[in-house]
């Protein structure tokens, strides 16, 4: 079990690419040019609050799956 | 029906949601032969193009520099020298670098920390515009914010505030493309060279006593070797410049949108909590920036027309703002519009960097605007707009409490 929920909201996202850069293993573009989460254990926990950190909307959200904390933004 | 060409007819200019509407009933993906380039006006398609950095280039200095001749390029060189290192016209990888150095400093956390210090500034100008009982819109409130704030984040906020203006406002014929200025290009050649010549020596006395703001950062970087000196001057030119005209141009353009929708004065004074909704729709009502530019690397189709590797395209984002497709009743100014995804900032890579401080810096006007005065009346309705086909730029607005 994934121990990160990530969403992107894609009424939030413009596709500024900030989080696929900062975390690939994580995030990729889908056919429409924005964020969708392909693998919510693929990067350190830091890593992905980092990449979630630096969009420019705050589109992205990530939740600790077993405690329901909001690590991003919070 | 036909739509003209003339992108800087005087009407087109006083109300470009009215051309633009009209164009994207008619052709909404048009060749503009007048411009020489395609015009993109639908919400789905305008999107497209600006989240699709590999088929569309924002290189403008590259494709200007093959346009031109040796003799029309030698006089204005600095432009070139500045311009190209601007993460704006900037493609991958250069672009990823430079905004990779900047984009921590912008996030809406990072400029968070900003708000009481804009809320600071903005008290400070509406003491003085209270006491008057009058404001000149641009003049004494819309530009006094934004360029206070970019100065600090930079790390010098002693610069020479009028010089950068004056300097700035000769490169923006270039930069917003005054079409009607036929030596904008000489213009924008004394004001980026000044601009440059004084962040040269603004850079060199930061390295002697570097902090944690963006001029550091930006040397930090050259210290690496992932940029050059150049660069780092080339990007406090933009910083400076792009740091305050437009911000300034939405708080101009907001304030005649709420006046012009007393209502939505009023329920903004009423209820600030409805602030972060209410800057996004005056962000899609109308933004500073009408539109953009790109150029096809490769042959591209949108919206059924077939794009040219090599031609160009004007991106219409005050267009797509008000698409009927994309926005019920997109000319009337609801202040709770949500969701609103607007293209005002752009959208894909260049996304603007700034758009998280744009936007505080305006929540704090308008919460503050609003809640301290009434609807305030217009002097003189024979307001005008600088004539460019990228900016949507308020001349100067009188206004009495």
């Amino acid at each position: 079990m994934a121990e990160l929920e990530i969403v992107a909201d894609h009424n939030r996202c413009v596709g500024s690419t900030m989080c696929v850069q900062l975390a690939p293993t994580v995030f990729a573009l889908d056919d429409a040019g924005q964020s969708t989460v392909t693998d919510p254990g693929g990067a350190a926990r830091d890593e992905i609050i980092d990449a979630a950190s630096q969009c420019p909307m705050e589109a992205i959200t990530v939740v600790d799956a077993r405690s329901g904390e909001e690590l991003f933004p919070g | 029906m036909t739509v003209s060409d003339n992108l800087m007819a005087p009407d087109v200019i006083h109300d470009p949601h009215s051309y633009y509407h009209a164009l994207r009933d008619a052709d909404p993906v048009h060749w503009n032969d007048r411009w020489g380039g395609w015009v993109v006006t639908r919400y789905e398609d305008v999107i497209k193009v600006l989240r699709n950095a590999e088929a569309f280039s924002a290189d403008r200095m590259g494709f200007l520099e093959r346009e031109l001749t040796d003799e029309e390029r030698e006089p204005i060189t600095p432009i070139f020298e500045v311009l190209s290192s601007w993460m704006v016209f900037a493609d991958p990888p250069l672009h990823t670098d430079l905004r990779g150095l900047v984009n921590r400093q912008f996030t809406p956390k990072a400029i968070d920390g900003y708000r009481p210090q804009v809320r600071a500034i903005v008290d400070d100008v509406l003491d003085g515009i209270e006491a008057k009982g009058e404001m000149e819109v641009v003049r004494d409130l819309a530009y006094q914010i934004p360029m206070t704030v970019i100065l600090d984040l930079m790390g010098v906020p002693d610069l020479n505030r009028i010089k950068i203006k004056q300097w700035s406002e000769e490169l923006g014929l270039f930069f917003f493309i005054r079409a009607d200025e036929p030596r904008r290009r000489h213009f924008a050649t004394r004001g980026v060279s000044a601009l440059a010549g004084y962040m040269e020596r603004v850079v060199e006395e930061k390295a002697k006593n570097p902090d944690d703001k963006l001029i550091s950062l930006f040397l930090g970087a050259e210290a690496a070797g992932k940029i050059t000196r150049q660069d780092v001057v080339a990007n406090c030119v933009l910083l400076a410049f792009g740091g305050h005209e437009t911000t300034m141009n939405l708080i101009a353009n907001g304030t005649l949108a709420l006046i012009r929708n007393p209502d939505q004065w009023l329920r903004l004074k009423k209820d600030p909590s409805m602030i972060r909704t209410a800057i996004e729709e005056l962000l899609r009502y109308d933004g500073s920036v009408k539109t953009t530019v790109r150029w096809a690397r490769q042959d591209v189709e949108v919206g059924g027309e077939t794009i040219k590797a090599g031609q160009r395209v004007l991106i219409g984002l005050s267009a797509a703002n008000r698409d009927p497709s994309q926005y019920a009743d997109p000319d009337s100014l609801d202040l709770t519009r949500d969701p609103n995804l607007h293209v005002a900032f752009g959208q894909g890579i260049h996304v603007c960097v700034g758009a998280p401080l744009a936007r505080m810096e305006a929540q704090e006007a308008f919460a503050a605007l609003t809640e301290r005065f009434d609807v305030p009346e217009i002097v003189s309705e024979d307001y005008e707009y600088w004539p460019t086909i990228i900016g949507r730029s308020l001349q100067s607005l009188r206004v009495r409490f």
